[in-house]
């Protein structure tokens, strides 16, 4: 579990703004994530989630704030050492399945043949060995799941950040999905959550953040944020954090 | 630099691993291929049939009642001459099927200029065999006073003309001119045609096969869409060299079996002429024009939420493009005209229209140079406009991006 709050922060967030045309999507946002944690993102849809996850990637230029990775803004010469898995993913769905993770590879700054070896052992890991040169539009939703989570993992990320990653997935793919996380969290990977699910906040996560309406409303570790609503539960507090009209951040 | 060698390595090899590339690059010329068989062949079977019935052309009666009809122009046609009286009789035989045709050359001929034909059958080669015999007949029999057959031919048949252009004082290469430049005006077609969409084809399959999000993690948009643009310049010389050695190929082997090709105003490939400045504004119009309109199909793709708004959108593009050929005539000879001026700056037409009159030869040097200029910056406006749309829309995926939300700060 979770036992490094005195370590430096892997994702440091400070006073982060992001206004879009004139929407204000987030507000004054600060959060630290450090290296080895599951972090919970959480909030409903449209709560900025994923907005703040595209400003700290680079994707969207911050309005206002610091959004570092490593203590410095992250840009794509350094990107390898973010995994992404976003909510709207997909592959190219033409091309071959090993041929789309060698490429991803080497956008994330890998050789050829260093992608091409990570590629062909995650896909005997998951059982897709045989799917390895068949093109990525005739696999099964799951299977094509499987891949993108391979890309995302790919060059042992030191932060990887899942977005909904068990959505559609059977429970069979969903245990492996929630080993690998597992696993890179023991390698010391930190690793940003976001999810609807609030058992998988409660079985994974030591950190959690609830946003709404752009701001954060809930903060800490998870039984500290516990503690704080006077809840045993995480659904509970987050429905309880959406029925109220406002509520100031608690912040443990 | 190496993520860009990543973009382009992929975006070309998926575009040319598709089997749909190779079957329009290979059903193109094959269609070609086959139709000229037809042609060839439709015309060699015609000419034989032509040759048949003007061998059978014996069974023709010629009456002359005009007086203007020379007895020896008949007979050396191995016919004779009818009197008038036997027209009657002749063109009941006509009817029934007893003669093939009769022509009867009437008093009135110098003053109405016509003549009657009969024929037994409505085929059309007879018609044309006839008629073509019997204005032979008529027009040689006219011209039969100058004398010599070589003046009787000259003046039946006319000469052409051997066209000496100068040019700065010099003899130029005439229509010969026009051939390089033209090159880089069936070039822009085939880029056009072929290898323009692809920009739009890539960048809205990752719109919606939604990779896009995590392409946008590693590589910048910048890299991406210069990594695309390249990409699309390579499949493009992959496919002109494609239908270079093909033609190459067709063109020996028609050759081997004996065969001329005779192009048409004359021209003589060995006599092409080779300005460096002409080539040189061609060549730029042509890559200046491709990446404006590539620039403009990456914006339109980026910009729009699917693949099909953005094909609509596109139309535009793709009418501005052909738009010059219903001016064809004015762009060549009328370059003054405000509307071909309007046309040679107008940013949609500007690199057809540069292309054509460059050809032609009535684009000014000034006039070039400012059309490239303005191209040029056109150019860079649309690569922004593409960079902005990109940034704005490649995560969009369920509305257009507004034209006023990309200038907007």
């Amino acid at each position: 579990m979770y036992t490094t709050y005195m370590k430096k922060p892997l994702v440091h967030i400070q006073n982060f703004g992001l206004t879009i045309g004139d929407k204000q999507i987030v507000k004054e946002l600060d959060f630290d994530v450090f290296p080895g944690e599951v972090f919970a993102l959480l909030g409903s849809n449209g709560s900025g989630k994923t907005s703040t996850i595209r400003s700290l990637l680079g994707i969207y230029q911050p309005t206002a704030g610091t959004l570092h990775i490593n203590g410095a803004p992250l840009t794509p010469e350094v990107a390898s050492m973010v995994g992404y898995l976003p909510e709207e993913r997909g592959l190219y769905t033409r091309s071959k399945v090993l041929d789309t993770m060698v490429y991803f590879g080497e956008l994330k700054g890998m050789t050829r043949e260093a992608a091409r070896e990570f590629s062909l052992d995650f896909l005997k890991r998951v059982e897709l060995e045989d799917k390895a040169t068949v093109k990525v539009k005739k696999l099964s939703g799951g299977q094509q799941q499987k891949i993108q989570l391979g890309v995302a993992i790919m060059g042992d990320p030191k932060l990887l950040i899942l977005d909904e990653p068990t959505k559609g997935l059977d429970p069979v793919n969903r245990r492996l999905l929630l080993d690998i996380v597992d696993e890179l969290q023991q390698k010391g990977t930190a690793v940003i959550y976001i999810t609807h699910l609030m058992e998988e906040v409660e079985r994974l996560a030591d950190r959690l953040l609830i946003l709404k309406d752009g701001k954060a409303r809930a903060y800490g570790t998870v039984a500290a944020v516990k503690k704080e609503f006077k809840s045993s539960s995480i659904e509970d507090i987050f429905v309880k954090i959406y029925k109220e009209k406002s509520h100031e951040v608690s912040h443990v | 630099m190496s993520k860009l060698r990543s973009v382009i390595r992929h975006e070309y090899l998926t575009i040319v691993k598709q089997p749909s590339f190779w079957i329009v690059m290979i059903a193109i010329p094959l269609a070609i291929a086959v139709v000229g068989l037809f042609v060839y062949f439709g015309n060699q079977s015609s000419e034989d049939h032509i040759k048949e019935v003007t061998d059978n052309l014996r069974n023709v009666s010629i009456v002359d009642e005009s007086g203007l009809i020379n007895k020896d122009v008949v007979a050396a046609s191995g016919l004779t001459l009818s009197p008038g009286r036997d027209t009657t009789t002749l063109r009941e035989q006509v009817r029934t099927g007893e003669k093939d045709a009769l022509v009867v050359f009437p008093t009135t001929l110098k003053q109405e200029r016509k003549y009657a034909i009969y024929l037994s059958s409505n085929d059309l080669t007879q018609i044309g065999s006839v008629t073509s015999l019997a204005n032979s007949l008529l027009k040689t029999s006219l011209f039969l006073p100058l004398g010599s057959p070589e003046i009787i031919t000259l003046a039946q048949v006319g000469a052409s003309g051997d066209v000496t252009v100068f040019k700065d004082g010099a003899p130029s290469g005439g229509f010969n001119d026009y051939i390089a430049p033209g090159i880089f005006l069936i070039l822009f077609y085939i880029i056009f045609a072929f290898s323009i969409s692809f920009m739009l084809t890539s960048v809205s399959e990752e719109k919606e096969n939604r990779s896009m999000e995590m392409v946008l993690t590693y590589v910048k948009p910048r890299t991406l869409i210069v990594g695309k643009l390249l990409a699309v310049t390579f499949v493009t010389i992959t496919q002109v060299a494609f239908f270079g050695a093909l033609a190459l190929i067709a063109l020996l082997i028609f050759k081997q079996f004996g065969g001329e090709i005779a192009l048409p105003l004359g021209l003589d490939l060995t006599k092409m002429t080779l300005d460096p400045m002409v080539i040189f504004l061609s060549a730029s119009y042509l890559i200046v024009g491709f990446l404006m309109f590539a620039g403009l199909m990456t914006a339109t793709a980026a910009a729009a939420p699917s693949a099909k708004e953005a094909n609509n959108f596109s139309s535009v593009f793709f009418i501005g493009a052909f738009l010059p050929f219903y001016f064809i005539t004015m762009l060549a000879t009328d370059p003054e005209n405000p509307i071909v001026q309007f046309l040679t700056f107008f940013p949609l037409t500007a690199p057809v229209v540069t292309l054509v009159r460059n050809t032609v030869g009535n684009l000014g040097m000034l006039e070039g140079w400012l059309a490239l200029i303005t191209m040029t910056l056109f150019m860079f406006a649309s690569i922004w406009i593409a960079v902005r749309a990109f940034k704005l829309g490649a995560l969009e995926f369920s509305q257009t991006i507004k034209l006023s939300k990309l200038f907007k700060k």
